[in-house]
């Protein structure tokens, strides 16, 4: 009898069809909203994503995401350096600073200062050159970081520091190497541009060295945001973060800790994240919701038949179990085709910077969610099934 | 298992009464029904539309139940005694259905809808798809075993849930308006073969009916009007030497 439900699912090509396109549309849409939330929050953390070498990341405690930051005193670095199992500590600045263009406009950039000694921290360089460009007096490495159209300057010679006013509408290109910014009324010269991954929210970035930094920023006292620790050899991450937490009383975290801890902070602090959580929870219930009510549907337009199967001497159960092959014979083929294409198109996707990250968790939920809702549509459905007047078996057509 | 007086009695009604609903909307679709049918014979039951045809049958088919009062003694069976379960057991194993919209499952072939009462019970699917075979050959519609419902014609359609009505060797076969979808010579095809059924094989046949063009296929004849069998007739004019 399971081999006759399976024909009567697929007996009917136009509806299978439609409601494994339904199941496999409502797969795709909650896995990939989720990869592309996945996406995003890897944006978050792009900072720590960045600086891979980095085991420990030490902070000021009250700090705990990378997004909203206080700095420490700069004798922090001598005592983290101090504490044992540190093998080195790089400090790293983070700054909001505001630029100007040559023909006047002006810019918000993310300053990140790194060790003038190491220069960890700053960008690979894929063109040309590297880091080592920073050693240049007054040198920055720019980056959109997931912006465009915001890293522009004047084409023309007379657009630039021009002496009768700004020239905002002058035409513009993208800045390259040897342009020049303003600062707090200070010439930086850029010395590379870089790609590094995409922020979240998007803002452009300014590297350089810290000592740069603190010139451009005479104002802060404070510069010192974080410490990229790495640890010795056989010295465990979560181990020397301990140890740093308990020794200098600032609030040490492994980089896979804070990374959750910046996902924890969007999740709780961020409105952007909270809109785009609520417009995917949206997709989901409305994808969701078609599944359901597709699954119904077939069940209640077979009502018919399983009347007839009724009459004939087949009992409740084994008509229950038709209708529950039926829905999970459908929806394991539409969720694997589902999170199959959204696999493929993630794949297409991320090749144009587009923020998606297939987690481990991503084609589970998919996969999970879309059988709960037609385990849920079979049980609800088999409502009219169990209570169907059996009289319908003799009226006619 | 109660024995009937007459043990060539299969459905024994007294008293059957049947109203849908209550209060403003109450219906009453039978008053009182009286009824024997013997082993082997073909009954038809008559009457205009709304009378309660269709309720009664469905009720001695133990699909639906009767009111309080009364008995209906099916088989042996006091149908008021069983439960659900039971019902359903007596259904698929006692009783061949026909009903006028052929009710065979679209998705399945000719010889797969046969072969469903045995595949219910729990029959091995090589078997019960050899024996819809052999039942098939019976109707008439061998060659067309592996056609889908939709590739038949009702007359084609009509044998193939007779077939299927008969698969699993039923001692009673209900049909409703079994040749209101028909043509006049599709329907008479029908009867004589239901009729020889009835006649080899010693099956008892109760047929509901509008069709005044088959009339002549009946041994007896119950005419009900408001619920009530108001006249039933032997049919002197059954042309049986013709069919047997
Ligand atoms: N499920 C139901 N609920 C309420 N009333 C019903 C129901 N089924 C039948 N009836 C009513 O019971 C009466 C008898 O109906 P039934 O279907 O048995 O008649 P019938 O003789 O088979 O008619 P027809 O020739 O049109 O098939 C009718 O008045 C009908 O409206
Ligand atoms: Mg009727």
């Amino acid at each position: 009898m399971l081999r006759i439900a399976l024909q009567m699912l697929m007996g009917d090509r136009a509806k299978y069809i439609g409601l494994l396109l339904g199941i496999t549309f409502t797969a795709f849409l909650v896995t990939f909203a989720l990869a592309y939330f996945a996406g995003f929050m890897t944006q978050g953390f792009a900072l720590i994503s960045e600086n891979n070498s980095a085991d420990v990341w030490v902070m000021d405690p009250a700090v705990n995401s990378t997004e909203m930051t206080i700095n420490m005193p700069s004798s922090a670095l001598a005592r983290v350096r101090g504490v044992k199992g540190v093998s080195s500590a790089a400090p790293l600045s983070l700054n909001d600073l505001t630029a100007r263009f040559p023909n006047g406009r002006f810019q918000t950039f993310q300053m990140i200062g790194v060790d003038d000694a190491t220069l960890s921290g700053a960008p690979f360089l894929y063109k040309r050159g590297s880091s080592k460009i920073l050693y240049r007096p007054d040198s920055v490495i720019v980056d959109s970081g997931g912006t465009s159209g915001k890293l522009q300057t004047p084409i023309y010679q007379k657009d630039k520091w021009p002496f009768d006013g700004v020239h905002l509408d002058a035409p513009t290109r993208p800045l390259k190497v040897d342009d020049e910014l303003l600062v707090n009324g200070k010439r930086i010269v850029i010395a590379g541009v870089s790609q590094t991954i995409h922020r979240f929210p998007p803002r452009p970035l300014l590297y350089t060295t810290y000592s740069n930094a603190k010139r451009l920023l005479p104002s802060e006292h404070r510069r010192l945001t974080f410490i990229m620790v790495s640890a010795q050899t056989g010295v465990s991450a979560t181990v020397l973060a301990k140890r740093i937490e308990q020794q200098t009383r600032l609030r040490a975290r492994t980089s896979s800790d804070f990374k959750e801890d910046t996902v924890r902070w969007f999740l709780i602090n961020s409105e952007d994240v909270g809109d785009m959580a609520a417009m995917l929870i949206l997709a989901m219930t409305v994808g969701f919701g078609v599944t359901g009510i597709m699954l119904y549907m077939f069940t209640y337009e077979s009502l018919k038949q399983y009347a007839v199967l009724k009459a004939m001497g087949a009992s409740n159960s084994m008509l229950l179990k038709m209708v529950f092959i039926q829905a999970g014979a459908s929806a394991f083929l539409g969720a694997g085709m589902g999170v199959g294409l959204c696999a493929i198109i993630g794949e297409f996707v991320s090749t144009i910077d587009f923020p998606f990250r297939m987690m481990w968790f991503t084609p589970i939920f998919g996969i999970v969610g879309v059988l709960i809702v037609s385990i849920t549509a079979a049980m609800v459905s088999t409502r009219p099934v169990l209570k169907m007047e059996p009289g319908v078996v003799f009226s006619g057509r | 298992m109660i024995l009937d007086e007459d043990k060539n009695i299969v459905v024994k009604c007294r008293h059957i009464k049947k109203t849908y609903g209550s209060g403003e909307s109450k219906v009453f679709a039978l008053r009182g029904i009286d009824l024997d049918v013997y082993q082997g014979e073909l009954v038809m039951l008559v009457g205009p539309s709304g009378c309660g045809k269709t309720t009664f049958i469905s009720i001695i088919s133990a699909l639906l139940e009767a009111d309080n009062e009364g008995f209906c003694r099916v088989l042996g069976e006091d149908l008021s005694t069983l439960n659900s379960q039971e019902k359903t057991y007596f259904r698929g194993h006692s009783i061949g259905f026909v009903f006028q919209a052929f009710n065979l499952l679209p998705a399945l072939t000719a010889v797969e809808n046969i072969a469903i009462p045995l595949l219910i019970q729990g029959v091995n699917r090589a078997v019960a798809m050899k024996r819809a075979q052999t039942i098939l050959d019976l109707v008439g519609l061998t060659s067309r075993s592996q056609a889908m419902p939709g590739e038949l014609s009702g007359g084609e359609q009509q044998r193939v849930a007779i077939a299927r009505a008969l698969i699993h060797s039923p001692k009673l076969i209900i049909c409703d308006e079994p040749t209101s979808s028909l043509d006049h010579e599709s329907g008479q095809l029908i009867l004589e073969l239901l009729r020889s059924f009835v006649k080899k094989e010693g099956k008892t046949l109760i047929v509901v009916t509008h069709d005044n063009r088959i009339f002549n296929f009946a041994d007896r004849m119950a005419y009900m009007d408001d619920g009530r069998i108001v006249k039933i007739e032997t049919n002197v004019r059954t042309p049986d030497e013709k069919l047997l």
